[in-house]
């Protein structure tokens, strides 16, 4: 019986394959046309001279390997093989090649930013011998400018105690990057330690004052004609409606999960099992009766509406996650506050509440995230320039007038992208353990 | 201590009591806003914003609770989920519940249920039941029905608003059902969408062939498309990286997740220019080896492949980060045993490390197929695609079911058929639970809850 069901496995499996082979990449194929666009360099069987390359490549690293082996051998007398020197330089090529494949579009954007013609759509040429200049592969750097950038900042007026905000939040934000980086020298890994408190202030501090920064700046201080100097607007309406949908995130969760894992009340479980349904209806396709009720509210066009409407997305999921971390953690502590006369609430603020930073770190992030990545519900609840978020903005650069604005929609996503790159890179940590925290349980 | 009654007995209770305390306070609410309304006019075009509904809502629901909690102790249990009950009520099974209603109706961007601005009509006089307006009612009001029987009208004065039905009108004279509450000056009408039974399924059914079974098929391919091409690249990435001997081992795994860090919202858009027939740098690069422009973007088939390939660049971080995590959680004397008793690399891996990832890897790959079985962001950002013969404009080449459902309800082209669009997204729920329960299955997500 399983080997007939094994058997039939690999059979379709085989059908799919000669399939995709013998019928479907021979179609692909042939809906290509065999015409030359102008401006487009083709190079007849280049495949050939690129192979050839990647050869004499590999070549080399067989060379450098059986050298460096043999001098080795010579010099110490032993007898040690050279597959193993090849194998890593191999491994070395491939992964080159695939952080080339990681990092071509980020290049080509980057590139593009700095480039104040619109290298997208020119049909011209760069002039240069280069051949992969001039197929405009490699970008052309002949004429870099920060002109893509200046127009995204064109008309800004900033008061004298922003700019004072903006100093302190980045001095803080500084030191504790200092900070993180000489405690990973003298290798100081507790959080008790006075650097690391003086981190984990400077950090709170650099949180509160951006807060602070983010709140104070209004729509009159854009004075810049084109929508696209709106864009440090567009910014910060993404990170104030961003932040405070992740703070509403942490505090909806919170006391839900806290419910959840320690209480034994009739009814948990079937309350479990709304919490994990009701999450399956595909969110933003109730997006029509949201639509009607923020409406019905009164609330369309503003951050409210769209904090609210974003609210109801990881109530579930958040719940889950800090269920399973406080159920990590021995209730022992708990249990001898209740004896001593502690409320389940103090038990709550005063015991796990400081436990839990980590986890609900990661949930703001998370629904932060989120939803500095959303664009759907945005579009929708939101109109006029001055309330867009960054996704509006950008889709604005691509389908109005593409063709003339590629060169300011680089720029902006280059910009755009950063705070979630930090974000990224530097709590890394809590995105990759939380993740696998809640999906890889056991 | 104080202790709930058990079993269902008790858990009924108290969702009774917290539903009776929320609907109170929701309806106490409504009537003081009502109050307001009533007891200080505003003009109708700054009349007083919704949601003063909610805060006196919220106000009135903490003395009932605080009442509540002293009568029965044991409910103040549940107060701590009450916060999240109450936005998943509001925000999230109230939509449903809305939807699931708009998808029995024919509900669209034209029957709105909304008074049309455009039909605004003087009334001249009103007498009791009839009112007069200057002309032929039938003309001004564009009536559904010739003599307008059964249409409703929303009637106005500078600060009072109401609905009324119309019995019928002949020439200038409307005749209500009722006499107005209030003498109206200004008369619209209504677009009132009304209820169809099962003509929206019907329809998504009858026309199966062309839409929904070749949506829901690319649905399902593009889902384990995304999951495969996503995994087996992010899971030799995850092996080569794995090894303890390689140098610049942290840089190419801190180096190589900058796809995953980057807003999908902006790297999907780069890479619909990236994509470029004519100008996109991937064509000019494989012109370079000697390939002619592929139509990435302008032809159905390559569309779907190029969503793919985007997964692809999207995904592999994900699935490198994991097997990496997973990786680390098998020991090392499992290996050392292994290579005393004279296994190969090869066997090693075939043997002992790919079992081993099988285990963490099941719940990874059915979450990341009921991710992508839903990818709206990747598939609507990636712009207007091509078009294929004999289907709507809403469900073209890579149209999954989510993006079908949603340019039906939003874009002009589907007409804004809400109600076509709820039908869509009952189908995509029971489509997604059942997925969820095949996960929860294999994972044993439900029973560890227990």
């Amino acid at each position: 019986m399983g080997a007939l069901v094994r058997f039939f496995g690999w059979a379709t499996l085989g059908l799919i394959a000669a399939w995709l082979i013998f019928i479907y990449i021979p179609n692909l194929l042939g809906r290509i046309q065999p015409n030359i666009p102008p401006g487009f360099v083709r190079v007849e069987n280049g495949w050939v001279y690129a192979l050839g390359g990647l050869l004499v490549t590999v070549g080399f690293i067989l060379a450098y390997a059986w050298l460096v082996t043999s001098i080795g051998n010579k010099r110490t007398g032993r007898k040690r093989s050279l597959w193993p020197l090849f194998g890593q330089g191999l491994t070395h090529l491939f992964l080159l090649l695939v952080l080339l494949f990681a990092y071509y579009p980020v290049l080509q954007i980057l590139a593009a930013s700095f480039d104040p013609r619109n290298t997208l759509y020119r049909i011209l040429p760069p002039a240069s011998d280069n051949l992969l200049v001039q197929a405009r592969v490699v970008p052309d750097f002949s004429q870099l400018s920060w002109e893509n950038y200046l127009q995204l900042f064109d008309g800004i007026i900033i008061y004298p105690y922003q700019t004072l905000m903006l100093l302190l939040a980045a001095g803080c934000l500084l030191l504790a990057l200092v900070l993180a980086a000489y405690r990973q020298i003298i290798g100081d890994n507790s959080s008790n330690s006075g650097w690391g408190w003086l981190q984990g202030r400077s950090l709170a501090a650099f949180a509160i004052l951006g807060f602070l920064l983010v709140v104070f700046i209004s729509p009159s201080q854009f004075t810049g004609q084109g929508t696209e100097s709106r864009f440090v607007l567009w910014v910060r309406n993404t990170l104030f409606v961003s932040g405070i949908t992740g703070i509403l995130a942490v505090l909806l969760t919170a006391t839900a999960g806290y419910a959840f894992a320690r209480f034994n009340f009739p009814g948990r479980y079937p309350m479990l099992l709304v919490f994990i349904f009701v999450q399956m209806f595909p969110g933003f396709l109730g997006l029509i009766a949201t639509y009607v009720l923020i409406s019905n509210l009164g609330l369309l066009n503003t951050f409210t509406g769209l904090v609210l409407a974003y609210s109801g997305g990881i109530i579930s999921f958040g719940t889950w996650v800090y269920k399973g971390f406080l159920e990590s953690i021995s209730k022992s502590l708990e249990e001898a506050a209740l004896i001593d006369g502690a409320s389940k609430w103090q038990v709550f603020t005063k015991i796990l509440m400081p436990l839990s930073a980590p986890i609900f770190v990661f949930i703001f992030l998370l629904q932060f995230v989120g939803t500095y990545s959303e664009f759907i519900v945005a579009n929708l609840f939101l109109t006029g320039v001055d309330s867009w978020t960054v996704g509006m903005g950008l889709r604005n650069f691509t389908t109005g007038q593409f063709s003339t604005r590629w060169g300011l929609f680089a720029a902006a996503s280059v910009l755009g992208s950063l705070p979630i790159l930090l974000i990224f890179y530097g709590f890394q940590r809590y995105f990759v353990s939380g993740y696998t925290a809640g999906s890889v349980k056991e | 201590m104080y202790r709930s009654p058990p079993g269902a007995r008790g858990f009924l209770i108290a969702i009774g009591l917290l539903g009776g305390a929320l609907i109170a306070a929701t309806l106490l609410g409504l009537l003081m806003f009502w109050a307001l309304q009533a007891a200080f006019p505003r003009p109708i075009d700054q009349a007083y914003p919704g949601y003063l509904v909610l805060v006196f809502a919220t106000l009135l629901l903490i003395p009932i609770l605080v009442m509540l909690g002293r009568r029965v102790p044991y409910l103040t249990d549940w107060y701590y989920l009450l916060p999240a009950i109450t936005f998943l009520l509001a925000f999230t099974v109230f939509p449903i519940i809305l939807t699931v209603y708009y998808a029995f109706t024919d509900y669209s961007g034209i029957r709105n249920g909304k008074p049309d601005r455009s039909t605004e009509t003087q009334v001249v006089r009103s007498e009791g039941r009839n009112l007069f307006v200057d002309g032929d009612a039938h003309d001004l009001l564009r009536c559904d029905q010739p003599d307008c029987a059964g249409q409703a009208l929303e009637i106005t004065t500078l600060t009072q608003r109401a609905r009324v039905r119309v019995e019928q009108a002949t020439g200038g004279i409307l005749t209500l059902t009722a006499p107005p509450p209030f003498t109206p000056e200004l008369i619209y009408k209504i677009n009132e969408f009304r209820f169809i039974g099962f003509r929206n399924f019907i329809e998504i059914f009858s026309r199966a062939s062309t839409i929904l079974i070749p949506v829901l098929i690319w649905n399902i391919v593009f889902a384990v498309g995304a999951v495969l091409v996503g995994a087996i690249p992010g899971l030799i990435l995850g092996l080569i990286l794995n090894n303890k001997n390689l140098a610049l081992r942290g840089f190419y795994r801190t180096a190589l997740i900058i796809s995953w860090a980057i807003p999908v919202v902006i790297s999907v858009q780069i890479f619909t220019a990236m994509l470029n027939v004519q100008f996109g740098p991937i064509n000019r690069l494989l012109g370079l080896l000697g390939a002619y422009p592929i139509p990435w973007l302008t032809d159905p088939e390559w569309f779907k492949v190029s969503a793919l390939l985007i997964s692809l660049w999207l995904g592999f971080p994900y699935w490198m980060t994991a097997t990496l995590g997973a990786l680390s959680t098998i020991p090392d004397d499992v290996y050392e045993a292994a290579k005393i008793d004279g296994a190969s690399g090869w066997q090693t891996l075939t043997y002992i490390t790919l079992p081993l990832l099988r285990q963490p890897f099941i719940p990874l790959v059915l979450g990341s197929f009921a991710f992508n079985f839903n990818n709206f962001g990747l598939i609507y950002l990636m712009g207007p695609q091509p078009g294929v013969e004999g289907r709507p404009s809403t469900a073209q080449a890579a149209d999954i079911l989510i993006t079908w459902a949603y340019k039906t309800a939003f874009q002009a082209d589907g007409g804004q058929a809400y109600g076509l669009g709820g039908a869509i997204s009952i189908l995509i729920f029971f489509l997604t639970v059942a997925i969820s329960l095949i996960n929860f299955r294999f994972t044993g997500a439900l029973k560890e809850v227990r």
